[in-house]
Order: C-alpha cells, then sequence, then structure tokens
C-alpha cells in the first residue's frame, strides 16, 4: 500500500520501501487499483463515508499476501480503525482478515521477515521521531533497532520525545493553533540536538514539521526511516547491490 | 472562517499561563514515570488489570449497587439515592438541615463542582468552605479549577498572593510558605465551626461499605475530626469489588496522579466514629449519584467510567498542555473530560467539539491507570456527532473524495493532472502548509503519479528479462 | 428519594441488559504490586528507610524524643492518658504534657502523642484507628504528631495491611507529614495536618 501522501508527494519514500524490500528477497505487488486507507473520513467522524473507502482497500488488496504499509497511521487505520468503524457490519470478517495480514513497514523488516541489524553505511547524526500511530505497536522500536544497527549512524535523542508532532491529519486543519504550538514545540526540542536528518515512519508528520520548518527557516532533510535503510546500502552509487539472502544479512 | 472554540482559546491564550501548565503537566508526567518504573517491571500489567477489574464491576453495577447499599446500612451510614445533581445538592441541604448545620466544610470533591453543590447552599443560606487549598483559591477568586488533581496549576504566587489580601488573609505575602501557613490558620477556624463535613470518595468498596479517600493535606481528616456530620457524595461508577482490588488501585492512584507511591492519608472510613472516640461524626451519609452515569453506561463509550480521576492524562496531553483546562469549558477537561464532558453535561451538542480537540496520538491510554482506550471512544463520539449532525466548523465534509477514493481510474488521472484536492483532501493539508501552498512556498513538490510509473516501468523491465 | 433508587437501578439494568456477556472479575495476585520483595531486608529497616524518604522522624528511645521536642521548640503538647506516666519518667525538664484536648486551645498544643494501630514496612507508612487514638484531633492538628508503636505491629506490606483492614470505621494511613503542592508546584509541609510526622517505636 503506497498511502495517499506516497502518491501524491513522497515517491522517495514508496520508493525506498519497495526497493528495501525487494533487496531482502520479497517480490512487491503494487495492485493498481488502490487508493488510500479511509482514514481521513474516519478520524473526522465520518464512519459512513470512511467504510467506503476501506471496502474499497478490501478488495483491492483481497488474497492471503501480506499488506505492507510504509505509514503507521494507515497501518493503524486498517489495523485498528477499521475495526472500530465495521463493529457493526455485516463484512466485518473480510477487514478484519485484512488487518490480520498488514503491517507498517519496519515492523515487518524486523518481526515479518527476522532482520536483526542493517548493513551499510550512514555517518550522520539521525533523530529519530516515533509517529504516534505506532503506539503500542513494535514499528517505533524496530525502526530505532535497525537505525542505531548502522555503521556510523548517531541516533541522537532528544526532548519531549514522546509528544505528538500535533499533525493528526485532520486535526492539523480544524485546529491549526495547536497543532502549529505543538509543531513548534516539537522541532524546538529536534533541532536543539543538532541532527543533520530526522527519520519518521509517517509522512503525515513529515509534511507537518517540513512545511513549518520551512517556513520558520528552521528546515533540515526530514525523510521516512525506509529511505535511511536504502541510502546506507546504495550509499553515493545509487545502485543496489546483488540481492541479498536474508540469512546472509 | 469558522473556527473550533479550542483552537481559538489556545492563540488568546495567555503566555505565562500555558507555560505554567504546560513545564507543571510535563513534571507530572516524568514524575509519574520514574516512579512507575522504577517499582514495577511491568507497570502495564498493573493496568490491565485494574482497568480489568473496572470494566467487570460496570458490567455488574446492576448487582454491586444493592450490594454496597447492605454494607453501607450495616456499618450504620444512611444511604440516600440521587437520580440527578439538583437532587443530590438538595439532600445535602435536607440532611444539614435535620441536624440543624448551617456551615459545611468541604474536602476536594470532583462530583460536588458536577452538581453546582456550592452554588445552591450559598443561595440557601449555608456557608460552604472549600478546605483544600487550590480549591479554597479558586473559591475565594471565583474561578474554576482547570486540572482535576491541582486545581490551580494554571495561577502563580503573585496572583494567589494577590487573592489573599483581597480576601483580608493578610498584606501581600508570596512566598508560598507564608502562603500556605496563612491557609492552615485560617481554615482551623473554619473546621472547627462548622459542624458538617462533606467529602467525595476515590474508591468505595462493595465487600465491606467501605469508602477510601485519598488527601496530601490532611483536610478531609479535618472536615471530619471536629464534626458532627459527614456526608459523602460518591458517583455510582467509584465502586470497587473487593476490599483485596485496594492495593491495586492505591499503588497504581498516587504514582499516576503525582507521582508519589501513597498519597500522604489514605482514610479507610465505614461508618461514623468508634465507640469511645471522642473526635468524629456521629453521623454519616453516603448520596450514591447518577447524574447521567447510567446513560453513559448504556452507551458505546462505557469504560470512560472507569476512571479513578488521577489526572495522569490530562498532564501528558499535548493539547491539554497548550490549552490548559479552561478550554475545554467543563467540570472535567483533558483527554477523560473530552469524553466525560460532552456525556455527562446533558449537553452534548454544545460540548460535541470537546472529542475533535486531539490529534488521536494515544499518549493519554499509555499512562491511564485502567487502560481506558480514550482514542477509540473520542473516535466513537465523533461519529455520533457526524450522525446526529452536529455542525463542525474547520473539519471539511468528506464525502465527495470517499466517493473519488474508490474510483481508482479517477484517482490516477487526478495524480497526474495535478488535481491535489482530489487525492489528499483538504483535510489532511495542515494549515500552515495548506496556507503556504496558496502562495506555493512550503508544500512539498507534488509528484502525483510518479510512484506508479515507477512502478510500472519496474515491472516491465521484469518481464522483459 | 426511594423514587431515585428505584429509577437508577431501572437505569442501571436497562443500561446492561443487551450486553452479551459480562466482563468477569479477573484473577490476580496482590503480590504483583508489592514493591517489597528483599527477604533478606529487615521490614523495621524497610520502614525507617521509607518513613525517612517522606521525612517522617523515627525514634527508638523515648528520651531521645524528648530531648528532640526540647530542643525543637515544641514543649507543650498533649498525650495519651494511658502512655503519658511512662513517657514523663523518661522525658527530660522542660516538656508539659495535658492528657485532654481542649478545642478552644487548639493551637496551644505544639505535639500530640497517639497509639499507632500498626505501620507498613512497604510504603513507609503508620496505621491509626479510632480505637487506639485517644483523640483524632491529637493526631491531627498539632505541628508534630508522635504515633507510638510496637514492632509487633509493622506489617510487611500493603496487602497484608489491607488484610488487616478490620471493623475499625476510621484506619487512617499515614505517610509522611502533610503537604501541598499546588503553590506552583512547590512542595511546603505542614498544611492541615502535621508539618513534622514522628514514630516512636516501643517495645
Amino acid at each position: 500500500m503506497a498511502t495517499c501522501l506516497c502518491d501524491a508527494f513522497y515517491d522517495d519514500a514508496a520508493r525506498a520501501s519497495v526497493e528495501v524490500l525487494e533487496y531482502l528477497g520479497c517480490e512487491v505487488i503494487f495492485p493498481g487499483g488502490q487508493t488510500c486507507c479511509g482514514q481521513p473520513a474516519f478520524n473526522g467522524g465520518d464512519w459512513k463515508s470512511s467504510r467506503r473507502v476501506v471496502r474499497h482497500c478490501a478488495k483491492v488488496f483481497a488474497g492471503d499476501l501480506p499488506v505492507i504499509v510504509p505509514s503507521g497511521s494507515c497501518a493503524a487505520m486498517i489495523l485498528h480503525g477499521a475495526g472500530l468503524a465495521f463493529e457493526n457490519e455485516p463484512d466485518r470478517e473480510a477487514i478484519a482478515d485484512l488487518a490480520g495480514r498488514t503491517w507498517e513497514v519496519m515492523d515487518f523488516i524486523v518481526n515479518g521477515l527476522g532482520i536483526e541489524s542493517w548493513p551499510g553505511a550512514y555517518p550522520k547524526r539521525v533523530a529519530f521521531h516515533r509517529s504516534c500511530h505506532t503506539r503500542g505497536t513494535d514499528s517505533g522500536p524496530s525502526a530505532v533497532q535497525l537505525l542505531e544497527s548502522i555503521d556510523g549512524l548517531d541516533l541522537v535523542p532528544f526532548g519531549e520525545s514522546e509528544q505528538c508532532c500535533g499533525f493528526g491529519g485532520t486535526f492539523s486543519v480544524s485546529f491549526p493553533n495547536v497543532s502549529e504550538a505543538m509543531g513548534d514545540l516539537k522541532l524546538d526540542h529536534i533541532l536543539e540536538v543538532g541532527p543533520e536528518v530526522l527519520a519518521a515512519v509517517d509522512m503525515g508528520c513529515v509534511l507537518h514539521l517540513a512545511g513549518l520548518a520551512q517556513r520558520k527557516n528552521r528546515l533540515i532533510p526530514m525523510m521516512h526511516a525506509a529511505q535511511i535503510l536504502k541510502d546506507a546500502v546504495v550509499g553515493d552509487t545509487g545502485v543496489w547491490p546483488e540481492r541479498r539472502e536474508l540469512a546472509s544479512l | 472562517m469558522k473556527r473550533q472554540p479550542i483552537d481559538t482559546y489556545v492563540a488568546r491564550l495567555d503566555a505565562e499561563v500555558r507555560t505554567a501548565v504546560h513545564d507543571n503537566s510535563a513534571a507530572g508526567t516524568e514524575k509519574r514515570h520514574d516512579v512507575i518504573w522504577a517499582d514495577y517491571d511491568d507497570p502495564d500489567r498493573l493496568r490491565r488489570t485494574a482497568g480489568a477489574i473496572k470494566q467487570h464491576t460496570l458490567e455488574n453495577l446492576d448487582t454491586y449497587l444493592p450490594e454496597v447499599e447492605k454494607r453501607l446500612q450495616e456499618n450504620g451510614t444512611h444511604v440516600h439515592w440521587a437520580s440527578d445533581g439538583d437532587t443530590a445538592n438538595q439532600a445535602v441541604l435536607d440532611i444539614l438541615g435535620k441536624a440543624g448545620l448551617k456551615k459545611l466544610v468541604k474536602a476536594k470533591s470532583m462530583v460536588s463542582e458536577e452538581t453546582g453543590l456550592g452554588e445552591f447552599l450559598g443561595e440557601n443560606g449555608i456557608e460552604c468552605v472549600e478546605t483544600d487549598l487550590g480549591e479554597f483559591i479558586v473559591q475565594i477568586d471565583g474561578d474554576h479549577p482547570s486540572h482535576i488533581v491541582k486545581p490551580i496549576i494554571h495561577k502563580n504566587r503573585r496572583q494567589i498572593a494577590t487573592s489573599f489580601e483581597r480576601a483580608g488573609l493578610g498584606d501581600y505575602n508570596d512566598d508560598p510558605e507564608v502562603i500556605t501557613r496563612r491557609a492552615r490558620v485560617h481554615m482551623r477556624r473554619q473546621y472547627l465551626e462548622a459542624g458538617a463535613g462533606l467529602t467525595g470518595a476515590n474508591f468505595l468498596v462493595a465487600e465491606s461499605g467501605r469508602i477510601v479517600v485519598v488527601t496530601n493535606e490532611g483536610n478531609s481528616r479535618f472536615c471530619l475530626a471536629p464534626s458532627r456530620v459527614h456526608i459523602a457524595m460518591v458517583g455510582i461508577e467509584k465502586i470497587i469489588p473487593r476490599e483485596r482490588d485496594l492495593s491495586l488501585f492505591l499503588n497504581l492512584l498516587g504514582r499516576s496522579a503525582t507521582g508519589q507511591r501513597l498519597t500522604v492519608y489514605t482514610e479507610f472510613i465505614s461508618g461514623p466514629r468508634g465507640q469511645g472516640q471522642p473526635d468524629g461524626p456521629e453521623e454519616m451519609h453516603v448520596i450514591l449519584l447518577d447524574n447521567r452515569r447510567s446513560e453513559v453506561l448504556a452507551s458505546n463509550c462505557r469504560e470512560i467510567l472507569r476512571c479513578i480521576r488521577c489526572g495522569a492524562c490530562l498532564n501528558v496531553c499535548p493539547v491539554y498542555r497548550q490549552a490548559s483546562g479552561h478550554a475545554y469549558r467543563s467540570v472535567y477537561p483533558g483527554p477523560v473530560g473530552a469524553v466525560l464532558s460532552p456525556l455527562l453535561s446533558g449537553e452534548f451538542r454544545e460540548r460535541a467539539d470537546l472529542p475533535k480537540a486531539s490529534s488521536l496520538c494515544g499518549a493519554c491510554n499509555e499512562v491511564c491507570p485502567v487502560d481506558i482506550p480514550i482514542p477509540d471512544l473520542l473516535l466513537r463520539l465523533r461519529d455520533r456527532a457526524k450522525v446526529e449532525g452536529i455542525p463542525s466548523p474547520g473539519v471539511p465534509p468528506m464525502g465527495a473524495w470517499a466517493v473519488l477514493a474508490t474510483q481508482p481510474l479517477v484517482w490516477r488521472s487526478a495524480l497526474v493532472a495535478g488535481r491535489m484536492i482530489n487525492i489528499v483532501p483538504r483535510s489532511l493539508i495542515p494549515v500552515p502548509a495548506f496556507q503556504a501552498w496558496q502562495g506555493k512556498k512550503d508544500l512539498p513538490t507534488w509528484r502525483g503519479g510518479k510512484f506508479r510509473s515507477w512502478m510500472k516501468q519496474r515491472r516491465e523491465r521484469k518481464e522483459k528479462n | 428519594m426511594s423514587g431515585d433508587r428505584e429509577e437508577i437501578l431501572k437505569r442501571v439494568g436497562e443500561a446492561l441488559a443487551p450486553l452479551p456477556e459480562r466482563s468477569p472479575y479477573p484473577h490476580y495476585d496482590t503480590d504483583l504490586t508489592v514493591t517489597f520483595k528483599d527477604g533478606s531486608v529487615d521490614p523495621w529497616v524497610r520502614f525507617k528507610s521509607m518513613f525517612a524518604a517522606v521525612n517522617g522522624r523515627v525514634f527508638e528511645s523515648v528520651s531521645e524524643l524528648g530531648h528532640w521536642l526540647l530542643e525543637s521548640g515544641h514543649t507543650h503538647g498533649c498525650c495519651d492518658p494511658d502512655l503519658v506516666d511512662r513517657l514523663r519518667t523518661a522525658f527530660p525538664e522542660g516538656l508539659a504534657m495535658e492528657t485532654g484536648f481542649d478545642r478552644a486551645r487548639i493551637d496551644d498544643y505544639a505535639f500530640g502523642i497517639t497509639r499507632a494501630r500498626g505501620a507498613i514496612a512497604e510504603s513507609g507508612t503508620l496505621v491509626l484507628d479510632d480505637r487506639t487514638t485517644w483523640q483524632r484531633l491529637a493526631a491531627l492538628a498539632p505541628w508534630v504528631h508522635v504515633a507510638v508503636l510496637s514492632r509487633s505491629d509493622l506489617w510487611r506490606d500493603i496487602p497484608t495491611a489491607v488484610d488487616n483492614l478490620d471493623d475499625d470505621p476510621n484506619v487512617i494511613w499515614v505517610t509522611g507529614p502533610s503537604k501541598t503542592a499546588d503553590v506552583e508546584g512547590i512542595l511546603i509541609e505542614g498544611v492541615h495536618g502535621p508539618g513534622e510526622q514522628v514514630c516512636l517505636l516501643i517495645d
């Protein structure tokens, strides 16, 4: 699942996710009929509209292959939110089936594929923002585990890291003042430790923080953690080495 | 453009107040975290067990309520039932009237805020004195508490000193120790003069008919020791099944609320004073209050009734930290209030915006000692507001977008044609970014269709090989 | 009012009727809540260290307590009539104790001495109740409260103390002197209750 944000703005993140999975020996299928996970309508309270979109999703991703999502919030929507929206629906089984095989990408790499560390090198100071919708899942710890294991990568902690960046999808539009205050506070904490790059597992957070940072002239490169995994391996050449067997990593 | 009230409140909030609230909340979160992880390897296990006990009690309230009534009566306590706040207030007035008492000293009780007890008693010739230092300051200021555990988190010492001077408690002095000593001296007179003391109850144990009241200041003890009459106003959801459950709840409550292992005073009260004890009430009354709790019990948000009023969710909430309690316009603010207040106030329409003031980050559930799935409940209330047709400023309609999002051909062509609005709905673009987009500055470059064409080329290349 | 009782029970019953099943009471061991598990530590040692951590003071000798009261300027107080003779013999000169409590002179008592029902080692908590406290106000109003404890009344942990909750209508767990942090989060001791919480161990 590419997600609507990657479809619109962040093809790099989606590409990196696909390439990383292929490097690990997976065959990645991209059903062209996919659109969105249904989260925007769900969060806004329009569950009827949301169900429409989720049903389409279930149709597009029917089958029994694992569905990998480079977004903590989209994964959470399928894994949990959809369950709420379909509580009283006759087709909740189909939705539960989709949820049962959906993974956020970092979680999948570590817990689905069993990768414990990451090769290559990435000699930079990196701050990691553990996007909120991965709370209660293994995505955050998985990302940290992989990033920390990369040669030369200096993962720098920053203050109040458990606090939300203020995006929250519909929230940032309906509560712009609160959202901006939260984002500014988050940027203050991050920039205080002088990272060269900010990594996240949800491009919504990046959309929000990068927008704020740019407007206030505080921009640093911000990207999906999968892009760092890719850059660590392809380096300056931009070329992927031979596909590795999972066992040899 | 019409705005969300809480967002407007935040924009106008005094910077000093915001800093006080933020810093105090963050300190509370840190203290809780430090003590709970120092003492327990697996705090989540305690939280889930406590949550399961509360859920069980709520789902069996029809059995526990009569049981509790029986035990209380066996202990020599008078039991009153109040279906709403007015009835509860009237019950208090009647009890005082029968006892011939005109003054009441009050320990901290959120239910009495709910029912507006202080105001009601004032209108009926009863002097009602708040004894908790924070609540006392709120009272002399004619203000409202902004946090359920730390009522004056939004005030600083200078404001308090000014209030004390205005209330005739001495010349201006903003030394916290002086302020506290003055309150001590002043309050003693009140305790000795009153004759009646009112408390809430943190827990009401069904097995024994014992109420548990926790404080740090000792004001609830002093409301009772010199008094003849004790009135406890208790929400029906405060019941816990068995005495043994107290170790779990007391260990969680102190740590979650203030980072203490136990509060200074934990009182286990099961009736009027013991035989031979010269101090203490001769009469004890418990008022069991419904006030729409049964409605919440019937709804799909009943888990919120597990709440033990620790305030941990307020402390950790990034929205609460920016907004402060008064932004919620309700007795209960913060994450718990965003669910409880629309439901308990009986004014769902007027408070339907509260559940929207959240990015659904989930930090609240992570710290909740009874594991309430607050984000899920906020979502359910958003659903309810939509179904009831309650307008929501700033939240764009999603119907048209949803139709497009089920039509892949339209979606793909919109991607390529740069029709951003069809893909990333207005509701997903943060306002600063959207405003910038109007000026074509901060929104990232439109890349619609790029990923898909890359995937397609990749597939075609593979098929060729 | 009885109308309200029926109304509330009816509403609660109706609210719960649609539930397909009711959550059961979860089985758990209260041991899961205990933070004092080291069997090699003497409970009295644990009590003293936890009590000190909340700014409580412990005395294991009557005369030491007496000297501290004198030196800290708390020279006039009240005491449980059952204890007063024993304490007077070991106290230094200069301390005056009454065996009654006059509310009109509530601030005359700088200290109040009462018997404790028990104590909890795990948390550094004193346990008072109506039966063993000769006068509630004597334990509450004076700046210094001295709770007199027998070592045999020390319970190891909180679940044990809960098990020992009996039919006394007013059991109080005291964990340190009274305090507040309402003013800017700054901790101040001695609000409505004692500013000094003392434990005197006798055997």
